[in-house]
């Protein structure tokens, strides 16, 4: 039935296309003069469409509280077999009786199986990349409005960079960087903070998301005004999107447990 | 304040993610916020109904766009009162719910709270919103949380969350691609730029396409008989509070979606001129309410009967909704806001039953009369509303449906409704049944001392009673109701 009606469909690529001749000519021709934001699809995805973008944003919260909520546990049901490893001599030290206590030192780090390869280079080699890459996340959530970027993707890469640290080192390296209460309240914060620029803009006595009321504000154009809320609404969604990612990654490489990880 | 239409949905979003921070900070705020998160969306539908009446429907653009370049709120007649209903309905389970749920999750309660406070937000937004893709993301929204709510229950409950995930994942990439052939053959995803742009394509075999994706997403969602499969586990594998939430509120939302889309994005004339489906579609939902009663008919539990009474009334609504006349679509409209009320009657009170009998299977209802007075008697009206026994809502509704039947000649959706309606008294008068009488089983209790009134919690008891005094309130207004919303918005 599809292919049949595909036979009626615009011809792939045809400039004269219904897709191309409604909407898209207006977003292109006033995109620019109306919110000074030589991206198109930026300033069409935070600005025109800004209200759907949120709720990708809360999309995305959902699906993290959602892990969170199904994979965390508290507590490990069985304990069984303890496993440390002597950071000095790098040996692995098995402790079968249950109550007996482990001193909380330095030396010993807490391991969740027999024997994980420790590679010293891959370990210092993602230490060095990471605050690049965390960098380089900014650039593309800040740059969003000229080239390709913005919010989403620059979470994703700085989201991708904590990840790197729970996959080098392991997962409790990474929660000690940033602690479960940090990322569980800057995913809902991210949202927030999208949401209450839209607030914001209310009291400023526009519409809700309508950034060009900001403009009385901070003394600026109406187009410049549009301009600065898509850059605070992208990064409402960054801080979203790069807690989340944590939050995912933490709850299902180890089961909810925030234990070694992978 | 002339923001209140935006306030219904960014309350309840600002509300889950406030609930959500207040989990890692201080846990004792965390349900105040989401009760706060929906009591203003409640009040805010109740503005937005008060201007409807007054000067007719109006639209609010986010971001101040005009459509179809942004996205705009269309509320009009059709969907503020069904904004009326789900938003009460969702604060009332809340409420309703809280013991189950601080019991239950303990430390994750903040997390279920914002998930429930997120799923409002999201059928809020669907029935709202004026945008055929926002529509989408919404959908999503609330599907997503619908899923984790879930998957929180017994032991069975994950696996019908997975079976509830993949089905509503495919009725919801259905919908997107019919959206996406919309736009592609429209330029455009605003729902009235859509309707106007359309009706030069109609004989197209794409739009037909795209119509029936659309159809077919909104069916699975809805759980329309065939497509129903995932409904019986999800709703009754899952926790008490999830239960009570969705229950009633999903299908109707998506019935809500369905003729959203049959009346404002397709026309009654693209869809009974152009289209002969209807004959096909009304035997499909007789079918379907038929199924649903001998589904019920069969179970030995309280919860499992009720689920198959939910996709019955699927059934009802679809219906109504294509026999093609007017007597037909104001039955299904009223009849969705009427089972959003008659459904969380329902699953209130076997949440409240729950609370004090060991299973919810038949056996162990007995002398229920006795222990819970006062969520039975609810449950009796409750039920009598479902049968359709006047001045109960349900009856008011399944007038218009049995009317709009004989006005179209189909007399087998009409006998399906009729032989539900029967299928409905047997159903609940052998719940009464067991209920009323106390077997051996009692006494033993009762030499323990144990007799006597045992009723659930006061804040549940008193949300069951507010979901009954609905029932009677919309049952003695459904004329006005008919009056004053469903026939303007049907013109």
């Amino acid at each position: 039935m599809l292919i049949h009606a595909a036979l009626e469909f615009p011809v792939w690529g045809d400039p004269n296309a219904p897709a191309h001749l409604h909407v898209a000519p207006e977003y292109l021709e006033r995109a620019y003069e109306e919110t000074a934001t030589p991206n198109v699809v930026t300033a069409i995805l935070a600005d025109y469409r800004g209200y759907d973008t949120m709720f990708e944003t809360a999309v995305i919260f959902s699906a993290g509280l959602a892990c969170f909520f199904l994979l965390r546990t508290r507590s490990r049901k069985d304990p069984g077999d303890r496993f440390f490893r002597h950071l000095a001599t790098d040996m692995v030290i098995r402790i079968q009786n249950p109550s007996m206590k482990i001193p909380d030192t330095p030396y010993l780090q807490p391991m969740d199986s027999f024997w994980t390869p420790r590679s010293t280079i891959v370990r210092a080699a993602s230490r060095v990349l990471a605050p690049f890459i965390q960098l380089y996340a900014l650039y593309v959530v800040a740059h969003g409005h000229y080239s390709p970027g913005g919010g989403f993707q620059g979470g994703v890469i700085l989201g991708a960079s904590f990840i790197l640290i729970a996959l080098s080192h392991d997962l409790r390296t990474c929660m000690r960087q940033t602690p479960e209460k940090l990322i569980g309240v800057l995913s809902p914060a991210g949202v927030l903070f999208y949401a209450g620029v839209g607030i914001l803009c209310v009291l400023a006595g526009g519409n809700f998301l309508d950034y060009g009321a900001l403009a009385g504000w901070f003394g600026m154009a109406r187009e410049a005004a549009r301009s600065l809320g898509i850059l605070l609404v992208e990064m409402g969604v960054a801080a979203c999107v790069m807690a989340t990612m944590v939050i995912i990654y933490a709850n299902l490489s180890s089961a909810g447990g925030h234990r070694q990880g992978l | 304040m002339s923001n209140y239409p935006a306030f219904l949905i960014i309350a309840p979003l600002f509300a889950a993610c406030l609930t959500a921070t207040a989990g890692w900070i201080r846990r004792s705020l965390s349900f105040p916020l989401a009760v706060s998160g929906l009591t203003v969306s409640f009040l805010s539908s109740l503005g937005i109904a008060a201007r409807v009446l007054a000067s007719g429907k109006f639209q609010y653009s986010m971001g101040g766009w005009a459509p179809p370049l942004g996205i705009v709120l269309e509320l009009d007649y059709l969907n503020t009162p069904f904004l009326v209903v789900v938003s009460g309905a969702a604060l009332v389970s809340l409420i309703a719910t809280r013991q189950f749920v601080e019991k239950e999750q303990e430390a994750k309660a903040p997390a279920f709270y914002a998930l429930m406070v997120l799923a409002v937000t999201g059928m809020l937004g669907m029935v709202a919103t004026g945008d055929a893709f926002n529509l989408y993301v919404l959908l999503e929204i609330s599907s997503i949380t619908g899923y984790a709510l879930v998957a929180s229950g017994d032991r069975l409950a994950p696996l019908a969350s997975l079976r509830y995930l993949l089905l509503g994942t495919i009725g919801a990439s259905f919908y997107l691609l019919g959206v996406g052939l919309l736009y592609m053959l429209t330029g455009t995803l605003n729902m009235a730029d859509l309707s106007r742009l359309l009706p030069p394509l109609y004989g197209s075999n794409a739009v037909l396409a795209a119509f029936l994706l659309i159809l077919c997403g909104i069916w699975l969602k809805a759980a329309l008989f065939p497509l129903h499969a995932w409904l019986p586990g999800a709703y009754s594998h899952s926790s008490h509070a999830s239960a009570c939430l969705l229950a009633p509120l999903m299908t109707k939302v998506m019935i809500y979606v369905m003729l959203r889309v049959m009346l404002s994005v397709f026309t009654p004339a693209y869809i009974f001129d152009h289209l002969s489906l209807e004959g096909f579609v009304v035997t499909l939902a007789s079918v379907a309410v038929a199924a649903g009663s001998v589904m019920a008919l069969a179970q030995r539990n309280l919860r499992r009967m009720a689920v198959y009474i939910v996709i019955a009334e699927v059934g009802y609504m679809v219906g109504g909704a294509w026999l093609g006349n007017q007597t037909g679509i104001t039955g299904a409209v009223l009849h969705a806001l009427n089972d959003v009320l008659m459904t969380l009657c329902l699953f209130l009170a076997i949440a409240a039953v729950a609370g004090r009998t060991e299973t919810l299977d038949f056996k162990d209802l007995n002398g229920l009369f006795g222990k819970m007075p006062f969520t039975m008697g609810a449950l009796v009206l409750g039920a009598m509303s479902i049968i359709g026994v006047p001045p109960a809502c349900g009856f008011f509704s399944k007038w218009f449906l049995l009317q709009g039947a004989i006005e179209a000649g189909r007399f087998d959706f009409m006998a399906a409704l009729l032989f539900s309606s029967l299928i409905n008294v047997v159903l609940f008068f052998r719940v009464f049944e067991y209920a009323l009488y106390s077997d051996g089983h009692m006494h033993k209790q009762e030499e323990h001392g144990q007799t006597g009134i045992q009723e659930a919690p006061l804040s549940l008891v008193i949300s069951l009673w507010v979901a009954v005094a609905g029932i009677l309130a919309v049952g003695f207004c459904s004329g006005p109701i008919v009056r004053m919303f469903i026939q303007p918005a049907l013109l």
